[in-house]
């Protein structure tokens, strides 16, 4: 990692809160720990000047002051500090329960106590109403029409206009960062792989580099190379089959079929020679587990420029035809003001006129030696969205031919050395986009893994992008984010 | 433009993989199969070490004087780690049949002194899919569930509907609502919050019914089985008529799972 610096301070919030307001820093992530002696801690991590992170931790007894009317993005990260931690944040404009639902007693914090036997209770929540004449409320979900996550969407409707959308999650919450205590460093990547298992390899390569951070240790360039190679295949496949979906969402059901054709190629390849579809199992801490031999790479190299060319042939066609831009552009708006104040990331931020890519602004692994462009639109729509992902899906495919054709010799893995720092950071740009695992061990154990998750920071931007759109253009919006359900519940 | 497109799928190569090819095709699941001739009583200990979850153990028999090695794929997250740790024991699975199968059969035991494995008699499957053959044929409506998963069951069962599998030409198809189904697909380890939400959906499924568990997390919990935030595998909640297990299965297994709980004929392999 470059340029991580570590701040102990006695007022973590007023330092935090400070750069926030002079706008050179932005928010990246807010959670607790909790300490052998039972004090908890409230960390707040900052992109300070779009080139380095900055993590301010203070003690927290009992309450915190809520950061979320300076930082709307903090707005989530605080609620579920609450539910986790009990730590109350005052001045929160929704201090409504977010990870535990109706059957979750609201005095059982799962981080700060011992949760072996939590009784079922019969609670409350109440939706935001949204009142007037003709305002009619629409629910959908948790259990979806298609092959999809759950997640509950309530719209408040005039006739077919959305006024106001709400989301409620965390259907797919299973405790992950608490399983991660206690487990040790060398199995924790297996958990990674579960949080989200489309992007698994970005989830145990952002694993792996912080527990390589802690014990400061930097993996062999090989190992760093096949990494990015693993790292951009699964941003290719993400891209391919979105932007196939999106056509199936306007009826276009041909691209559709055929970019389900090129991804299940790619999957194919993985399997060939990595034998994993998915890339699980690859990432370990201290390198990979596979090494690629020089013919099988070359072939690999075949297969992504074969796929890519495909893709960008089908994609060309997708752009130029009319009813796909008809449905396509001033569809699902989410303004550069909405994206900055919710600290939007990755290829929704990119396509609101942010610039902002944790490769560039924080390049990692085989990265540091990779040149490639990042595109960027301004529009905000649902077809700025599926244009960076056309163009990103042939850079990654560039990028992928490039490294296995000039693969550095040498070994794929390293042992861990015995002592390590008590911590690491580490991000990566995973297709959903930035990616942070903040790791604390003991003894060779998992003592707290914090995940900062694309899809967590994203989800309350997709409320934003929705007014003023009409309810049949909900999943065609939806899926121009296409956020993890599991990413973001974890 | 729409021609162009319509005509550059059809130029297209055929992928179609043929129904042989994929019953029982055990590529990139990373499901581990065993050579008991090379078992020993110290790579057993080996692996069962090795193994992160508990889908390896060791287990005496009745009068207590025998060991063996119990290997469950219903717990199985295919690490490969035994693979490594087994001397030669342990190799990635070049077939893998047990798909669509009951519990008690993802489990398979060897006798470590002599070498061999130990075969139990296969349980009778669901009356339900007889009667759903018998009213229906070949057609069979499935409606997914998610209830926990981290999404990569859902790439899967998604992937079965690309070009490869195509799993129309079953008659199978995927539908909307719980209401139109013949079978629920049910992936994830089930959460406290989606608990309710599955029972109602069960609930709302027309008898005659089937239900598949898939998944590591489907089958067992999974790597998730302890959580505070995780009720069970599936059957804690609602009754299963088969186990499909895999981290995540790929489309060859999900699609022999279908088929064998519809007793459609399935080789028998492993």
């Amino acid at each position: 990692m470059t340029a991580l610096a570590y701040a102990k301070s006695q007022n973590a919030f007023l330092e935090t809160s400070g750069l926030l307001r002079a706008g050179n820093a932005r928010l990246v992530s807010l959670f607790g720990s909790m300490d052998d002696d039972g004090t908890v801690l409230i960390h707040y991590l900052l992109d300070v000047n779009h080139c380095h992170y900055q993590l301010f931790s203070s003690i927290a007894s009992g309450s915190v002051p809520s950061l979320t009317p300076i930082a709307p993005a903090a707005a989530w990260y605080e609620r579920e500090l609450t539910d986790q931690f009990g730590i109350e944040c005052q001045g929160h404009p929704d201090p409504r329960p977010l990870l535990f639902h109706e059957n979750w007693p609201q005095n059982i914090h799962p981080m700060a106590a011992d949760v072996t036997q939590v009784p079922w209770v019969n609670g409350e929540y109440r939706f935001l109403e949204v009142q007037g004449e003709g305002v009619c409320e629409v629910p959908v979900g948790p259990v979806h029409a298609g092959i999809i996550e759950p997640g509950h969407f309530r719209f408040s409707v005039v006739g077919d206009t959305v006024l106001h959308l709400e989301l409620r999650h965390f259907y797919t919450h299973k405790g992950t960062e608490k399983l991660f205590q206690q487990t040790p460093v060398m199995n924790g990547s297996m958990i990674a792989e579960s949080v989200s298992g489309d992007n698994c390899f970005a989830h145990a390569v952002a694993y792996c580099q912080a527990i390589e951070n802690a014990y400061g240790i930097t993996v062999p360039p090989r190992a760093e190379a096949i990494r990015l190679v693993g790292l951009e295949l699964e941003r290719m496949v993400a891209h391919i089959a979105d932007v196939g979906a999106l056509c199936g969402d306007v009826g276009f059901t041909v691209p559709a079929a055929y970019n389900s054709r090129i991804r299940e190629t790619l999957f194919q390849a993985s399997a060939r020679f990595f034998e994993t579809r998915f890339w699980r199992g690859i990432a370990v801490p201290g390198g990979v587990t596979r090494d690629v031999s020089e013919a099988s790479g070359r072939e690999l190299s075949r297969l992504v420029a074969s796929a890519a060319e495909d893709f960008a042939r089908m994609a060309r066609i997708i752009l130029e035809t009319p009813s796909v831009q008809n449905r396509f552009e001033t569809t699902g708006v989410l303004s550069r003001e909405a994206a900055i104040s919710l600290g939007v990331v990755g290829l929704a931020a990119r396509a609101s006129g942010m610039t902002l890519d944790v490769r560039k602004d924080h390049p990692y692994g085989w990265y540091r030696q990779t040149s490639f462009d990042v595109p960027e639109y301004g529009y905000g729509d649902v077809m700025a969205r599926a244009r960076v992902r056309i163009d990103e899906t042939a850079i990654s495919a560039r990028m992928v031919c490039n490294v296995l054709e000039q693969l550095p010799s040498g070994p794929v893995c390293i042992p861990l050395p015995s002592s390590s720092n008590p911590q690491g950071l580490s991000a990566v740009e995973s297709p959903r986009g930035e990616l942070l695992y903040w790791v604390r061990m003991s003894e060779g154990k998992v003592t707290r893994c914090h995940i900062k998750s694309p899809s967590f920071q994203n989800w309350p931007a997709l409320p934003q992008a929705m007014p003023g759109n009409i309810i049949a253009d909900f999943p065609l919006i939806n899926k121009s984010f296409n956020l993890s359900y599991s990413g973001c519940d974890r | 433009m729409i021609g162009d497109v319509v005509k550059r799928s059809l130029q297209s190569s055929r992928v179609l993989v043929p129904i042989e090819e994929l019953l029982g095709d055990a590529s990139g699941s990373r499901m581990p199969e065993v050579r008991p001739e090379l078992l020993t009583e110290a790579i057993a200990q080996q692996v069962v070490h090795a193994c992160p979850t508990s889908a390896l153990a060791m287990e005496r028999d009745k009068s207590n004087t025998q060991t063996r090695l119990v290997l469950n794929y219903g717990e199985c997250i295919g690490c490969s780690r035994c693979v490594q740790a087994g001397d030669g024991a342990f190799l990635p699975a070049k077939k893998f049949g047990l798909c669509g199968v009951h519990k008690e059969a993802l489990v398979r035991r060897f006798d470590i002194p002599s070498g061999t494995e130990l075969v139990q008699d296969q349980p009778v499957l669901a009356e339900a899919a007889r009667q759903i053959l018998a009213l229906l044929g070949r057609a069979l409506n499935i409606r997914q569930v998610d209830a926990g998963s981290c999404n990569g069951c859902e790439a899967e069962i998604i992937a079965l509907t690309n070009p490869f599998y195509d799993l129309e030409r079953f008659g199978i198809h995927f539908v909307a609502s719980p209401r139109h189904a013949d079978m629920l697909l049910v992936t994830g380890p089930v959460t406290r919050n989606m608990a309710h939400a599955l029972k109602q959906a069960f609930d709302a499924t027309p008898s005659p019914k089937l239900v598949i568990a898939v998944g590591a997390c489907g089958c067992s919990g999974g790597i998730f089985g302890g959580s505070h935030a995780v009720v069970g595998p599936v059957d804690a909640v609602i009754p299963v008529d088969g186990y499909v297990p895999g981290c995540p299965p790929t489309p060859a297994m999900l699609l022999t799972g279908i088929l064998r709980v519809l007793q459609k004929t399935v080789p028998s392999t492993t």
